[in-house]
């Protein structure tokens, strides 16, 4: 079944979901489309949603409200499940079963199986296929649940949080990997991370949440396009108001540093930059009310 | 749903290993004390003793005569304690395992629905139980055969007998299955689900043995002899343990009001308080398969029951 919507990554439409036990809107009213062929960062701080709304689209949990689909299709559903692969924060797997029975594992579950990419990505970590998993570091874990979830020839990969726990080098190493595997076979990849930095260079599209409301949903160059950094006298920031929408402004002395998406020519005596992703990121996910700088805030939502 | 079987097979393999192992040291052992059973049987010792409820005794010493019966009520008890021991050991961790280490978050993210994920686990571990507890009552039916019902062996109202055999013990088994996988998806560790197994399935079991105890499925027949004619006697039947005195306006009455066991004491006593006849209340040793339906209607009605629970929260649960 292919549907209309086919080549289309994500797509929500009014989707809430709330859980029994925790009370409270995990998500809300979100309306967004990720395009397909994309690698998309899942941004938000802690609590976001980040993590719900990949084990809805990974079929774990159902909708409160609305609906998803993921490659125009029902998450949880046959056609779905087979066609997408989540690996979860805490990447759970047998730990008295050995890396090769996991992979056999793999083998058995799933109606296509890759044993040759799956064993590459296993034994690049020069992990023994005889050690049981509870044996192994939490990084060769995840790379084992990493060879799991590529295994199965996923269209679309939901990462959770997926290299946190992994080393500077070996974090490198794996997203290279990944990200060859993605142009390769033309997967669609949507990860959440706290490390923004590494996204810009990975990602080309991007989906912020906060509260449990999607934020944007949009073109990694687009955005950078569409925003700057100005920096300029504080008793000219009326001319920015109306006209172009602040994300974020800070008051020090007299200089006013601020964060905009432009609608049209600029007024005033601004000097201009063109921000970072993780400038642009950072505006949307500080809280903060403008003028009230949280310098603690922001390096915690950069962490 | 090969897959996932397989899965499973993988995940209780080494439980069905430990069971069918257990299952082979009962059935040597049956077999061991059976032959040595028989062997006493043979011996010609025995052939003197009429059946009923009263001991045989040695015609030389007069002690009483007795098989080797201890082994086979262990087997009994053993059996009994069957929905405990699945429910604790294979029923609450067959969903609680995964549960608990959110692994089952992995088994769904690859190809596999909620729904083969719950069926194949649990309808492996039900063929398993159903095999090995038919097996273990097998064991125990044949093991008994030549010792049922004499009073030198083991009488069909003996708890280990009447829970300890017969379709019942592979119902109960299943219960404590459905149980634990219940309790398992419930509770959030393993370890909580196990304990509350053990109660349920303790507690359940030690229910049907007070309903046994008290004939309350199994009403009692009354048996009634007219006059102070000599009453049926007890024989295989299961006493209930009431006896009396019955008023020609059919009221019955405590025996202790004529205690006299015959003779014209007793003609005496009736006549004057107004009794025509006496009776007693005891199952008859046919009973022994009333018993049995009905504790496996009852115990398959829950394992059914519990499933269908199991089956319904498994959606809002996984």
């Amino acid at each position: 079944m292919t549907g209309p919507d086919a080549s289309v990554a994500l797509c929500a439409r009014g989707l809430g979901f709330q859980y029994r036990r925790r009370g409270g809107r995990a998500l809300q009213d979100c309306e967004f489309t990720v395009p397909g062929g994309r690698i998309t960062a899942l941004v938000g701080r802690n609590g976001a949603g980040k993590s719900t709304l990949l084990h809805l689209a990974g079929g774990l949990l159902r909708p409160g409200s609305g609906q998803l689909r993921v490659l125009g299709a029902v998450p949880g559903t046959s056609e779905a499940r087979a066609r997408v692969a989540l690996l979860t924060q805490d990447k759970p797997l047998y730990p008295r079963f050995t890396v090769a029975d996991t992979l056999l594992m793999g083998e058995k579950l799933n109606s296509s199986w890759d044993r040759t990419t799956a064993e590459r990505i296993v034994r690049e970590g020069d992990i023994p296929f005889h050690a049981r998993i509870g044996e192994l570091s939490p990084g060769r874990r995840t790379r084992v649940a990493l060879a799991l979830a590529l295994g199965k020839r996923p269209e679309l990969l939901l990462l959770d949080e997926p290299l946190a726990d992994l080393d500077p080098v070996a974090r490198g190493e794996i997203m290279a990997g990944l990200m060859a595997e993605a142009a390769e076979r033309g997967i669609n990849i949507v990860l959440s991370s706290h490390v923004l930095p590494e996204l810009e260079e990975i990602c080309d599209w991007v989906l912020v949440l906060q509260d449990g409301r999607i934020k944007l949903s949009e073109d990694v160059e687009d955005l950078r396009q569409s925003h700057a950094v100005l920096i300029g006298a504080a008793d000219q920031a009326g001319t920015l108001a109306g006209q172009h929408t602040v994300v974020q402004s800070r008051t020090s002395g007299r200089q006013l540093t601020a964060l905009i998406r432009r609608h049209g020519p600029l007024r005033g005596d601004w000097h201009v930059e063109r921000p970072r992703l993780e400038d642009v990121l950072i505006g949307y996910l500080q809280p903060g009310e403008p003028g009230h700088p949280a310098p603690a805030e922001r390096t915690k939502a950069a962490a | 749903m090969k897959g996932s079987f397989w899965l499973a097979w993988r995940q209780q393999r080494v439980s069905a290993g430990i069971g069918a192992a257990a299952l082979v040291v009962a059935a040597a052992i049956a077999a061991y004390y059976r032959s040595g059973m028989l062997d006493a049987l043979h011996s010609g010792l025995f052939d003197h003793c009429a059946t009923g409820p009263l001991y045989c005794t040695r015609s030389d010493t007069g002690l009483p005569l007795l098989l080797d019966i201890e082994p086979l009520k262990y087997l009994g008890a053993l059996n009994i304690a069957l929905p405990v021991v699945i429910g604790v050991f294979w029923g609450a961790p067959l969903l609680g395992r995964d549960r608990e280490l959110g692994t089952h978050r992995m088994v769904l993210a690859q190809g596999v629905s909620p729904g083969q994920w719950f069926i194949s686990r649990f309808a492996l571990a039900a063929a398993i139980t159903t095999i090995l507890s038919g097996l273990a009552a097998g064991v125990f039916a044949w093991w008994w055969r030549p010792a049922a019902d004499r009073s030198y062996g083991l009488f069909w109202y003996d708890n280990t007998a009447l829970s300890g055999s017969g379709p019942r013990v592979v119902a109960a088994a299943l219960f404590g299955l459905a149980a634990g996988t219940l309790l398992g998806l419930l509770a959030r560790r393993v370890l909580a689900a196990m304990g509350l197994t053990l109660l349920v399935t303790g507690v359940l079991t030690l229910l049907l043995e007070w309903t046994h105890w008290a004939r309350l499925l199994v009403p009692p027949h009354t048996y009634v002899s007219a006059g102070s004619i000599p009453k049926p006697p007890m024989g295989e039947k299961w006493s209930a343990g009431n006896y009396g005195l019955i008023t020609a306006t059919g009221r019955h009455d405590d025996v202790l009001n004529c205690p006299y066991p015959s003779g014209a004491q007793l003609k005496e006593c009736m006549a004057a308080h107004g009794y025509v006849a006496r009776f007693y209340e005891a199952n008859p040793a046919g009973d022994y398969w009333t018993f049995q339906w009905i504790d496996t209607a009852v115990l398959g009605g829950l394992a059914a029951l519990l499933t269908v629970v199991t089956v319904l929260l498994l959606r809002r649960r996984v």
